[in-house]
C-alpha cells in the first residue's frame, strides 16, 4: 500500500471491435470488459462476477466465445472482438433473437446477451447438437432467474431457424 | 382450461425480451451522464467496531478524486429506525465506512486505499441464541431483540389442544444464510439539476422506498426527486434497503458531478441482503384418527446487523403451521434477532420456505407413525375451501389478510386437492411409492412431496392509468418495476383484454416516479393481482368513455363492446372497432384507478403441492434430482408460457438452494468465506432435468381475470418435498437445509443403524 497516489500510464491500444478498427488509451489495469462498457459504451455485456464464473460477459474473440471480465484489454490487442451488438449486424443472429423471444429464453434478461452470444457459437459449431449437447455448451452460464429450461428451448428453437 | 378471453391466457411473447437478447435493453450499471463519476464504497474490515479516527486527507488529493464522505459529511437523518446513511459503528464485516467519487473505477478504488481509519474493536455476536443472552454484546443500544418483543399470533388455546392430544410429535429445523444472487448486482446512478435529483436504481420500490427516503433524508422536497428503473436483472424480493441511492445522491451534490456506484459481486454477498438463517422448533399434537388438534411453531431468526424487511420474513416463517392443516388452535412464535453477521433482508418467499420445511417434514413423520401414505395424510387434514375453525377476529367491514391467523373465514378459492391429485397422478404417486426406508442398496430412490400456502398477493395501495389516444396507441401507466418476472407483458394483457385491443397496440410505461402514479413495492407476489387489479379498473373507466364516444359517433344511445367491435346494443346498425373510436378522439381519454385489491369476505391465498423423486448415494450423502413436478394454484393463468418459465425458475433456483447454497462466516474474524459464485454455487443449466408445471386449478372469483399470486410460492415447498424424497429413499430424516452432501451422510450415520 502506497501513500502516494501516482497517476497510472496509459497505454495505447489498437484492436478491432465489431469489425471496426479501434484505437483506446486504456490503463494496464483496465480489462476488456471495462474498456467494451466504459469507453466504447458496449453495454451488451455485462458485468456480474468479475472473475470469469458466470458469463454474462460474453464475447467473441477470433471468433471464440471468451469472458470479457478475465481479460485484460492489452491482452487483446490487435485481436478481433465481437460484441452482442456487433453480432445484432450479422445473418443468422435475428432467428436467434426470435427464437429466444418464441420460447421466452430469458426473464430478467440481465444474462440473457451471454447465453445468445454462446448460443451463436454453439449453433455455428455444432449444428446437429441435442439438447443434452446445448446444455454442455451453455454450462458456464448462470441465470438466476433459472430460466435454463426455456433457454434450452429457445436454443433448439434456433437450430431450426438458422439456414 | 376453457379460454373465454382474447389476450388473458394467451401465451403472449415477453415485451422487451428481443432488445434484451440483442443487448440493447439498459440496466442501471449501462447507464451514462455527461462528466459521470464512479462511486466506491470502503467497506469495515472488523465485525463491531466504532470509529474513532478517520483521515480522508490523501484520498480527497488523490488524482482524479472529486468527493469523499464518511460519517462526519452526512445528514442525520436515518434511512431505517437502524440504519444512519453512515454510522461512525459498524456491525458487520463488510459495513458501509465511507465513499468516494473518481474520474474512473480504478482510480476511485485507488482512494479507498488512502483512507485512513482507527476503531476501537467491540467484541461481536454472529449467533442468534448467543446474542439474546443477558451479557450478550449489543448490536444496537436497544438491545438484541428486534423491537424489545417476540412475535406471537395464534388461534385457539394451543396449551389446551396439546393436552387433549393423542399423540405430540416434536422436531426442531434449522436453515441457514443464502444470498439471493440476482445476475445484475445493485447500481445507482444520482444527478442533480439545480436542486433536482434524478436517481436511477436497482429498485423495486421506487415510489414507495426509495423516492421518500431520499427526500426525507436529503431534505429536498419530494416533487423534486425523481426515480427510475430502466431496467431491473433480477429482483427476487431483494434490492430495497435505500442507503445506496442516499450515498450516491450526496457524492453527486459534492461533486458537482453526475455518479455512478456498482457493487461487485462480492459485495453484493456482503453489503446486499441475503436470506436470513432460522432455527425452528414444531410441535403437533393430533388426535387418534390423525386429526391435528395443536400445531405450535417457535421460530428464532438471525437478522443480521440491520434488520431492513426482516420482521416480515419472521412472521411468514409461521404461515404454514397456522395456516396449511385444519386445526383448532395454533400458535406462532418468533423472534427477530441482531447479530454481527451481514445484514439479513427479504428474499424470494421470506420466511415461508423455512417454516414449511419444518411443518412438511415433521407431517409426513406422523403420517409414517401412523402407517399412513403422506398423500393419503394431506388429503384428509389440509386446509378446505371453508377455511380454519373458530370466530373470525377482523371486523366484518374489513378487509382480511393475506397472512391469515383467525378461522371462521373462508377461501376465495382453494386448490390444494387438485394441486395434490394432479401432482401425485403426473408422478405416478400410487403406483410407485412405497414406505419410508425400505430401499436398499448403494443408491436408493424414492419419492416425496410437500404443500404450501402463500399469500395471494393482497393489500398493495394501487393506481393506474390508461390513456387512449387518436393514434390508436394505448399507453398503460403503473408505478411498479417489473423486476423481471414479466409483469409488463401481464399488465399490458389485462389492459389489452379489457379494452379488446391487440396486444402490440398496449405501450406500457412503468418504473419512473415522474411519468407514472404512485405504485406499490413489487413484492409478497402481489403485482398481478394488485396492479392488475388496479389497470383493469383504469382500463374499464377508459372503456366507458370510448363506449360513449362510440354511441355518440353512431348517433346511438348505449352500445355493447363484442369482439372488439362496438355494436348499438339493439345491433340496428354497423359497428366501429375499437381502433375506429380511439381514431376519432379529439385527444387522449384517460381512465384512472386507485384501489387496494383484496375482499372483506374471503381469505385470497395461493396454494401448491410439489412432488419430486430423488435418488441418494448412501456412500457419499450425494443427491440427484430424478424428476420433479409442481402443481399450483394460482387462479387464472394470464400467460401460460411465461407462468410455466417463472414456476420452472423459482423451483429450479431453489433446488440449488436446497442441496448446497451457503454462506459461511468464520466465526473468529466475521468475515464472509465465500461470497463468490464459484462458491456459493447457484443452479447450473446440467444440474437438474425439466421441470414439470402443472396448473389444474380453476379461475379465483376475486383476482384480475381470477388471477392469483405466483412469483414466490412456487419456492415455498422445495425443502420439505426434498426433505421427504430423501427419507423416503434412505430413511433418513434431514434437520438442516440445505442438504450438502456432508449433512446427509452425517444423517446416514446417526440414524441409519437404527434403522437398519
Amino acid at each position: 500500500m502506497t501513500e502516494q497516489h501516482k497517476p497510472v500510464e496509459k497505454t495505447a491500444l489498437s484492436l478491432s471491435v465489431n469489425g471496426r478498427q479501434q484505437s483506446i488509451q486504456v490503463e494496464p489495469r483496465t480489462t476488456l470488459l471495462e474498456m467494451l462498457r466504459e469507453q466504447l459504451d458496449l453495454t451488451g455485456a455485462k458485468p456480474a462476477c468479475e472473475r470469469g464464473e458466470c458469463g454474462a460477459c460474453t464475447v467473441l474473440l477470433d471468433e471464440r466465445p471468451v469472458h470479457a471480465c478475465h481479460l485484460l484489454a492489452v491482452q487483446v490487442a490487435r485481436r478481433n472482438i465481437v460484441t452482442v451488438e456487433g453480432l445484432a449486424e450479422r445473418p443468422g443472429f435475428q432467428q436467434i433473437v426470435d427464437a429466444f423471444v418464441a420460447r421466452d429464453g430469458g426473464q430478467c434478461g440481465y444474462c440473457t446477451p451471454g447465453f445468445a452470444v454462446a448460443a451463436y457459437a454453439c449453433i455455428r459449431d455444432n449444428p446437429g447438437a441435442d439438447a443434452q449437447h446445448i446444455r454442455w455448451a451453455l454450462v458456464g452460464h448462470i441465470c438466476r432467474c433459472n430460466a435454463y429450461d426455456s433457454i434450452v428451448a429457445g436454443v433448439l428453437e434456433a437450430l431450426k431457424r438458422v439456414p | 382450461m376453457n379460454n373465454p378471453f382474447h389476450s388473458v391466457g394467451q401465451n403472449a411473447l415477453r415485451l422487451g425480451l428481443a432488445e434484451k437478447v440483442r443487448g440493447e435493453a439498459r440496466y442501471t450499471s449501462d447507464l451514462k451522464r455527461p462528466g459521470l463519476l464512479y462511486g466506491k464504497i470502503l467497506r469495515s474490515p472488523h465485525p463491531h467496531a466504532r470509529i474513532s479516527a478517520i483521515d480522508v486527507s490523501a484520498a480527497q488529493n488523490a488524482p482524479g478524486v472529486h468527493a469523499v464522505l464518511t460519517h462526519l459529511d452526512v445528514p442525520e437523518n436515518s434511512i431505517d429506525a437502524d440504519l444512519k446513511v453512515l454510522d461512525p459503528v459498524v456491525r458487520f464485516v463488510g459495513d458501509e465506512v465511507a465513499v468516494v467519487a473518481a474520474e474512473n473505477p480504478p482510480a476511485a478504488e485507488d482512494a479507498l486505499r488512502l483512507i485512513r481509519v482507527e476503531y476501537d474493536i467491540l467484541p461481536a455476536v454472529y449467533d442468534a441464541a448467543q446474542a439474546l443472552a443477558d451479557d450478550a454484546p449489543s448490536v444496537h443500544a436497544e438491545g438484541n431483540l428486534v423491537d424489545g418483543e417476540k412475535l406471537v399470533v395464534s388461534r385457539g388455546d394451543v396449551a389446551a389442544g396439546f393436552a387433549a392430544a393423542a399423540r405430540i410429535f416434536t422436531g426442531t429445523f434449522s436453515t441457514q444464510v443464502h444470498g439471493p444472487v440476482g445476475m445484475e448486482t445493485r447500481s445507482a446512478l444520482a444527478e442533480w439539476d439545480g436542486d433536482r435529483l434524478t436517481v436511477w436504481k436497482t429498485s423495486r420500490s421506487l415510489h414507495t422506498h426509495d423516492r421518500q427516503t431520499l427526500a426525507r433524508v436529503l431534505g429536498v422536497p419530494l416533487e423534486r426527486v425523481r426515480v427510475i428503473c430502466t431496467n431491473m436483472g433480477g429482483g427476487f424480493g431483494n434490492k430495497d434497503e435505500g442507503r445506496l441511492a442516499v450515498l450516491v445522491a450526496l457524492l453527486a451534490r459534492k461533486a458537482g458531478r453526475p455518479v455512478r456506484l456498482d457493487y461487485g459481486r462480492a459485495e453484493e454477498f456482503l453489503g446486499g441482503r441475503n436470506r436470513q438463517s432460522t432455527r425452528n422448533r414444531i410441535r403437533i399434537g393430533i388426535a387418534e384418527d390423525g386429526a391435528p388438534q395443536a400445531i405450535e411453531l417457535t421460530t428464532v431468526m438471525n437478522a443480521g446487523a440491520y434488520v431492513s424487511s426482516g420482521r416480515n420474513v419472521t412472521r411468514r416463517v409461521g404461515q404454514g403451521a397456522l395456516y396449511l392443516y385444519t386445526c383448532p388452535h395454533a400458535r406462532f412464535e418468533g423472534a427477530t434477532v441482531y447479530t454481527n453477521r451481514p445484514a439479513g433482508g427479504s428474499f424470494r418467499g421470506l420466511g415461508a420456505p423455512l417454516g414449511h420445511f419444518a411443518l412438511e417434514v415433521l407431517v409426513d413423520q406422523i403420517a409414517e407413525s401412523l402407517q399412513v401414505d403422506p398423500l393419503e395424510y394431506r388429503l384428509r387434514f389440509h386446509v378446505p375451501l371453508e377455511g380454519q375453525p373458530g370466530q373470525r377476529v377482523t371486523p366484518p367491514d374489513q378487509m382480511l389478510p393475506d397472512e391469515p391467523v383467525e378461522g371462521g373465514v373462508p377461501f376465495s378459492s382453494n386448490g390444494l386437492r387438485d394441486c395434490l391429485l394432479a401432482g401425485a397422478e403426473r408422478i405416478g404417486w400410487r403406483e410407485k411409492r412405497r414406505p419410508n426406508g425400505t430401499m436398499d442398496g448403494p443408491r436408493r430412490r424414492g419419492l416425496g412431496l410437500a404443500m404450501g400456502i402463500y399469500k395471494g398477493g393482497v393489500g398493495r395501495e394501487a393506481q393506474a392509468e390508461v390513456s387512449l389516444n387518436p393514434t390508436g396507441r394505448v399507453e398503460v401507466r403503473v408505478g411498479i418495476v417489473d423486476v423481471g418476472q414479466g409483469s409488463t407483458t401481464v399488465l399490458a394483457q389485462i389492459a389489452a383484454e379489457v379494452l379488446q385491443v391487440p396486444l402490440d397496440r398496449v405501450d406500457m410505461i412503468m418504473a419512473d416516479t415522474a411519468l407514472t402514479p404512485p405504485g406499490h413495492i413489487t413484492a409478497g407476489s402481489t403485482t398481478t393481482f394488485s396492479s392488475g387489479s388496479a389497470v383493469k379498473l383504469a382500463a374499464q373507466n377508459a372503456r366507458n368513455k370510448l363506449s360513449e364516444r362510440a354511441a355518440a359517433m353512431m348517433d346511438v344511445t348505449d352500445v355493447v363492446l363484442e369482439e372488439g367491435q362496438f355494436l348499438a346494443r339493439n345491433r340496428a346498425r354497423p359497428g366501429l372497432s375499437v381502433l375506429q373510436v380511439m381514431e376519432g378522439l379529439p385527444g387522449s381519454s384517460v381512465g384512472r384507478a386507485e384501489l387496494k385489491a383484496g375482499s372483506s369476505d374471503y381469505i385470497i391465498n395461493s396454494f401448491a403441492a410439489h412432488f419430486v423423486e430423488v435418488e441418494v448415494e448412501m456412500d457419499t450423502g450425494r443427491l440427484r434430482i430424478l424428476r420433479y413436478v409442481a402443481a399450483h394454484d394460482s387462479g387464472r393463468i394470464i400467460n401460460p408460457r411465461l407462468a410455466e418459465n417463472q414456476v420452472s425458475g423459482a423451483v429450479l433456483q431453489f433446488l440449488g438452494i436446497a442441496l448446497r447454497e451457503e454462506l459461511y462466516l468464520d466465526e473468529r474474524s466475521g468475515v464472509t468465506l465465500n461470497p463468490s459464485f464459484l462458491e456459493h454455487k447457484s443452479t447450473s443449466i446440467v444440474d437438474f432435468p425439466p421441470v414439470e408445471v402443472i396448473f389444474p386449478a380453476g379461475p379465483d372469483p376475486i383476482g384480475p381475470f381470477g388471477a392469483k399470486a405466483l412469483g414466490e410460492p412456487p419456492v415455498v415447498p422445495v425443502l420439505g418435498a426434498v426433505a421427504n424424497a430423501v427419507a423416503n429413499a434412505s430413511g433418513v430424516w434431514l434437520y438442516e437445509a440445505p442438504f450438502t452432501p456432508r449433512r446427509v451422510l452425517q444423517a446416514i450415520h446417526e440414524q441409519g443403524s437404527a434403522r437398519s
